[in-house]
């Protein structure tokens, strides 16, 4: 799920680009380091705005000023039983790994409908119901999300097509 | 019984037993002795059994109860006598589940008199008799010794039956005379009371306590026997003591048991009661399987309890599971119990054959290595475990299989094998029941075994014995579900655990909010799907951390992190984790580490177990190693660079594909020399590691768009717009120069350094960014030509000059570098304010007179176009200078030397600015003033400086050079910051390319003028000197000419920031 989060950073510039677009540099620099990036339990996709860059203060040992700037984020957050669309990346024998956006999901075969069996024969590997479902790489699937692991800048999650509405997406 | 045991018995038989049995210290002698005396006459059953203590009485009750109970059962058939015997085990058993061992004997006797009460007749008789004891016991003390005969009291017994005989047929007449509400009256104060007094006897604790054995009663012996063989030796006392009952030599003994059993911690040995070891050794005299004349052991008093105590037997149940303890091939092995043998010794059971179908039979196999024959008891290494084959048994000893194919059950060297499994009859006491604690994996080879290869696994079985290991801790916290019992279905969270007592709180349903507390028993830990858990328990799995993927029943299956697996286990061996996931690791190392292993191999490890791990070492090959086998964890070298197949430059976090091969495509997790080790999500081997050689994969994404490099510079890092490199070894050589107005390369002499037209001269004409027209003199011909290919040259010398190099070196600073320098720029900028005026003046001014000197001597434009040259192509300052020094040779070493030293640069920092000034305004005196400067930066210099300075402006025009440089350097605050490094002085040159001028000014008076007045002037400076012009002439020679003087030396550690440069 999206949201629009207010958030604050602490951004260091070396002193060699104090002047007076210091400002505009904070703000390329916050957008470069935080745009895209996975802070915890959501990733923030892209920086709206900054506001309130406070004073730059040096700090003793290194020279770099630092600023604490607030800036508005619109940020994305998976949540446990939410439903998102996801494309194929992966399909093994246990199932298949999707990617949705920046969040990657497996989907264990325990959690595929048992008609929808995995077959290693076809190019390339493919989960399919010998009729008209047929999951492979690239395929568009709407999962739901059972379980979400938190790592140290990344994040992932298990989804599961076992339920109404869910599974492959008839482009 | 024990009649004729005299007082001193106890005694004596204490002071056998002694060492063994050392009489409690609370108990005088005196007190055994009369209580012996009691217990005698109680044991032949006096109708005057009138002790004083109750709990005598009752003992003695107890005495004859048993004896008779016992006499009973000899009476009749052995197998009666078991089930007689059965009964009373039966009856122990319920007394034991509600109260104490130690209360045993009373609370039988109690039974029977609640039996009694619903046996009506039998029962008022017995009530009457106690009632009489007890009136007896009333009477007094005077009946005390009743020395009765037994026949006296027989006949008096009878004349007592027949009276109470007649009084209940009265008594039944008149109950049926009642009417029914009458009856029912009395019947209920006749049962209301009697269970009310039940209960009120329940509660009387004291005398029960003091019911245990005491000194007084009969010892009892541990007499080793024969294993297994306790029951019988038991029977054969019993039948012994039938044959002889009644005969002088009655066995002396007051009891016999044994409580063997195939895991019993008694087995080998049958307890017998009586008060003398011999009557021990009369009774067990010439009976078999038993050994009484080997030791035999007094049980301590306080030990008899004990030796009572029930202890529930495990029940073997067809499916259970067991491990074997023999055939020693097997210990240990899992086995599954398909059938117990009726006489319940014997069980059936199926395991995973260890065959080696005959081939340790060879006879070259029975000789050991060194030609003898191998010792039979030796133990060979056991086969592994594997399912029965046919084929290879046909193959081996056809002569020894028999069996069905359509039923696959066999029969190889005399055991039989069902559908791959063993089948045998163990006996039970061969068999480990308790504590099987099955794994998953060992069981799930049973299941594989189905015919059809599906599973089959009979989880209610395997469940029960996992249950009875009953070794499932909870932990607060854990979510928890009751699948048994009144509460089954109740979920909750474990608040408090206590021994057995799971407190837990409820979470859903009914009762949710509510704390119950529900035994360890019907418990299993819940979980839901997409639950973190960690593997804890005696799993192979242990300590992996995954997602539950699924539930049935108490399998789960979880999603392992480390390495996309999924895993089997049960609930009862996961535990909830932490949402960190537990890296695995093993000491200090752990997954994705890069091991040494030895001087030449490295490895990454892929997968960590609980003793070793696994290593895919740089050659793509994987082993297992321990951690001891790994010669030390390389840290991860967040700088190491590689380049890939283009060349382009590959770091850590890059994602990179293999060229060619497989095209697997990961992110660099380690770069070790030449090979890459690269993590893909994709697969799942080696936990997604392969390794390749960095020559051989192509960059697909770098890490902070190295690559499309215009995400902006570092901004914490040094501008880089001040780090330039004179050199131009980094690819960020500055953009071509554009000037403003027209291209100064317009109009001007070359001579043409390169390609077909190399060595002619002409006039460029034309030009663009990188390429000139030149209108050759030798041919009407105009040509193009890079700009990079062409010397400019003076028009009216042919001298070589840098025609970028004066005014239009702020212009190229500001066109040429990329707006994002901008920060960079305005400071310069704002410094560039400091400049110009020390330009101008330099121009102006300053210059002039250093010019105006050197003009004299027509010398000085080689110096020019040395100056201008050297510094000026911005690829190789030293090539220029290799030029420079086939001028400088004669020229100004000295010149060459301060221009280019580092200190030069240097100079140009500090205080140049006002050395300029100074110099400008008054040539010569400020020397004074430069000095400081030169203090600062380039002492150097500035040594060589004053010392020429006394003699002449030399030392000015040291710092007309070192202004050349400030020119550059000044302005930017870096380079101020950066001129003590030798960096700075590096950083130096570079302006000094842009800025050829200065050099030009510098090395314009050092010409022949200058070496005379060197050489004049001072003895000191034609060191200098001398060091110097090899240095013009190369870097690397620099070091050897400074034999000069300190002041030199001192110029020197300058000198490898220059070689660094070249």
């Amino acid at each position: 799920m999206f949201f629009l989060h207010n958030l604050e950073r602490r951004v260091t510039l070396h002193p060699s680009y104090f002047g007076k677009n210091m400002h505009e540099l904070v703000t390329t620099k916050l957008v470069k380091d935080v745009e895209g990036t996975c802070a915890g339990d959501y990733y923030v996709i892209a920086i709206m705005d900054t506001f309130d860059i406070s004073e730059g203060r040096i700090l003793p040992g290194s020279g770099l000023a630092e600023f604490t700037v607030g800036y508005r984020a619109v940020v994305w957050r998976p949540f446990k039983n939410e439903v998102i669309d996801a494309i194929v990346t992966t399909v093994n024998p246990h199932g298949f790994f999707a990617q949705a956006g920046p969040l990657r999901l497996f989907v264990s075969t325990h959690l595929i409908p048992d008609e929808i069996k995995y077959d290693a024969s076809a190019t390339p590997p493919q989960f399919t119901n010998n009729a008209d479902i047929v999951i492979e790489q690239g395929t568009h699937v709407r999962v739901k999300i059972i379980g979400l692991r938190t790592e140290v800048g990344e994040m992932w999650a298990i989804g599961t097509i076992n339920g109404d509405f869910l599974g492959c997406l008839q482009a | 019984m024990a009649s004729n045991a005299p007082f001193h018995f106890a005694g004596d038989s204490e002071s056998d037993d002694e060492p063994f049995n050392p009489a409690p210290a609370d108990m005088s002698d005196e007190e055994n002795e009369v209580e012996d005396d009691s217990r005698n006459k109680k044991g032949r059953r006096s109708p005057a059994d009138d002790g004083d203590e109750d709990e005598n009485e009752e003992q003695a009750e107890e005495g004859a109860e048993e004896e008779d109970a016992e006499g009973d059962g000899v009476a009749e058939d052995d197998e009666e006598e078991e089930g007689g015997e059965e009964e009373e085990e039966e009856e122990e058993d319920e007394d034991e589940e509600d109260e104490d061992v130690q209360q045993h004997r009373r609370r039988r006797k109690r039974r029977k008199d609640l039996g009694a009460a619903f046996l009506d007749i039998e029962a008022e008789v017995e009530d009457e008799e106690e009632a009489e004891d007890e009136d007896r016991e009333a009477e007094g003390i005077d009946d005390f010794i009743d020395i009765a005969h037994p026949d006296d009291l027989e006949e008096v017994s009878r004349l007592h039956d027949e009276r109470q005989h007649r009084a209940l047929d009265r008594q039944r007449e008149l109950e049926a005379s009642l009417d029914a509400e009458k009856q029912a009256e009395i019947l209920r104060e006749r049962y209301g009371k009697r269970a009310a007094s039940r209960g009120y006897g329940d509660m009387k604790v004291v005398p029960k306590r003091l019911l245990l054995p005491s000194v007084d009663d009969p010892s009892i012996w541990a007499v080793r026997c024969k294993e297994g063989k306790e029951r019988e030796v038991v029977f054969n006392i019993m039948r012994r003591i039938e044959e002889r009952m009644g005969t002088p030599n009655a066995l002396p003994i007051t009891a016999a048991f044994e409580r063997g059993g195939p895991n019993s911690v008694m087995k080998g040995y049958i307890y017998v009661e009586a008060r003398r070891q011999t009557d021990v050794l009369i009774a067990l005299d010439g009976m078999l399987n038993v050994y009484p004349r080997t030791k035999m052991m007094l049980v301590e008093i306080k030990d008899m309890p004990d030796l009572l105590r029930v202890t529930k037997t495990p029940t073997l149940e067809p499916g259970a599971w067991v491990r074997l303890k023999r055939p020693a091939k097997h210990a240990g092995d899992l086995a599954q119990v398909l059938d117990v043998t009726e006489n319940g010794l014997e069980a059936r059971v199926r395991f995973i054959p260890r065959l080696d179908y005959g081939v340790r039979d060879d006879a070259s196999s029975n000789l050991t290595p060194d030609g003898k024959r191998k010792r039979p008891g030796m133990p060979a290494p056991r086969p592994p475990q594997r399912l029965f084959s046919e084929a290879e048994a046909r193959k081996r000893n056809p002569r020894y299989l028999s069996g069905n194919p359509q039923t696959n059950t066999w029969t190889y060297m005399g055991e039989e094998f069902e559908n791959g499994f063993q089948v045998k009859d163990i006996k039970i006491q061969w068999l480990e029941t308790k504590d099987v604690n099955p794994t998953l994996e060992e069981v799930t080879k049973f299941a594989s075994g189905g015919e059809d290869g599906t599973e089959n696994l009979d989880l209610k079985a395997l469940y029960t014995s996992l249950k009875d290991s009953n070794n499932v801790t909870y932990v607060p916290g854990d979510v928890i579900e009751v699948y048994e019992g009144e509460q089954a279905g109740v979920i909750g969270k474990a608040i408090s655990v206590q021994g057995d007592i799971v407190t837990l709180r409820v979470t859903e349903g009914e009762l949710a909010g509510q704390t119950l507390e529900v035994p360890n028993k019907g418990l299993r830990k819940r979980f839901q799907l997409g639950d973190h858990v960690k593997v804890i328990g005696g799993s192979r799995f242990r300590d992996e951390v995954g997602m539950v993927v699924n539930i049935t029943d108490d399998r789960v299956t979880l999603l392992s992190d480390q390495t996309n697996t999924e895993i089997t286990v049960f609930s009862k061996d996961l535990r909830e984790a932490s949402d960190i996931g537990g890296q695995g690791s093993l000491g200090q190392y752990s997954l994705l580490d890069l091991v040494q292993l030895d001087p030449t191999t490295v490895g990454v490890i892929v997968k960590v177990d609980r003793e070793s791990m696994v290593v895919l070492d740089q050659n793509g090959d994987t082993r297992q190693v321990m951690p001891s086998q790994i010669a030390n964890k390389l840290p991860k070298r967040r700088t190491a660079v590689a380049a890939d197949r283009n060349g382009s430059e590959i770091r850590l976090d890059d994602v990179v594909r293999e060229y060619g091969g497989q095209q697997r495509q990961g992110k660099i997790i380690h770069i070790y020399r030449s090979y890459v080790f690269l993590h893909s999500n994709a697969t799942t081997e080696n936990a997604g590691v392969f390794v390749t050689r960095a020559g051989n994969v192509m960059t697909v994404a770098a890490k902070g768009g190295r690559v499309n490099a215009n995400a902006g510079p570092d901004l914490s890092a040094m501008n880089p717009a001040l780090k330039r490199n004179p050199n131009g070894t980094n690819n960020n050589m500055p953009p071509p120069k554009q000037s403003l107005g027209p291209d100064r390369a317009l109009n001007q002499h070359v001579s043409i350094r390169r390609g077909v037209y190399k060595g002619m001269m002409g006039i460029v004409k034309d030009t663009t960014e990188t390429h000139a027209r030149v209108e050759l003199h030798s041919k009407n011909k105009v040509v193009t030509v890079p700009k990079a290919d062409l010397i400019f040259r003076d028009k009216i010398t042919g001298k070589p000059i840098d025609i970028y190099s004066r005014g239009g070196r702020p212009a190229p600073s500001s066109s040429g570098r990329p707006g994002d320098y901008s920060g960079g720029r305005t400071l310069m900028g704002a410094s560039g304010g400091e400049r110009t005026p020390a330009w101008g003046s330099s121009k102006s001014t300053a210059r002039t007179p250093a010019w105006g000197r050197p003009e004299t001597s027509g010398s000085r434009t080689p110096a020019w176009g040395d100056g201008s040259r050297t510094v000026n192509p911005y690829d190789g300052s030293r090539t220029a200078y290799g030029g420079a020094t086939a001028y400088g040779g004669s020229r100004t070493p000295a010149w060459s030397s301060s221009a280019k030293t580092p200190a030069h640069d240097g100079f140009g920092h500090g205080s140049k600015t006002p050395a300029w000034s100074a110099s400008a305004s008054s040539s010569h005196d400020p020397w004074g003033s430069k000095t400081p400067a030169y203090g600062v930066s380039a002492p150097t210099p500035g040594a060589s400086g004053s010392a020429n300075s006394a003699s002449d402006p030399w030392g000015y025009t040291p710092g007309a050079s070192g202004s050349s440089s400030h020119g550059y350097d000044a302005p930017t605050p870096g380079a101020a910051l950066s001129a003590p490094t030798p960096g700075a002085a590096l950083s130096a040159p570079t302006p000094g390319a842009y800025s050829a001028p200065t050099p030009a000014a510098i090395s314009a008076p050092t010409p022949g003028a200058w070496q005379g007045g060197w050489g004049a002037d001072s003895a000191p400076t034609p060191a200098p000197l001398g060091a110097p012009t090899p240095a013009a002439s190369g870097a690397a020679a620099y070091g050897a000419p400074t034999p000069a003087p300190g002041a030199y030396s001192a110029e020197t550690p300058a000198v490898p920031g220059y070689v660094d440069d070249d």
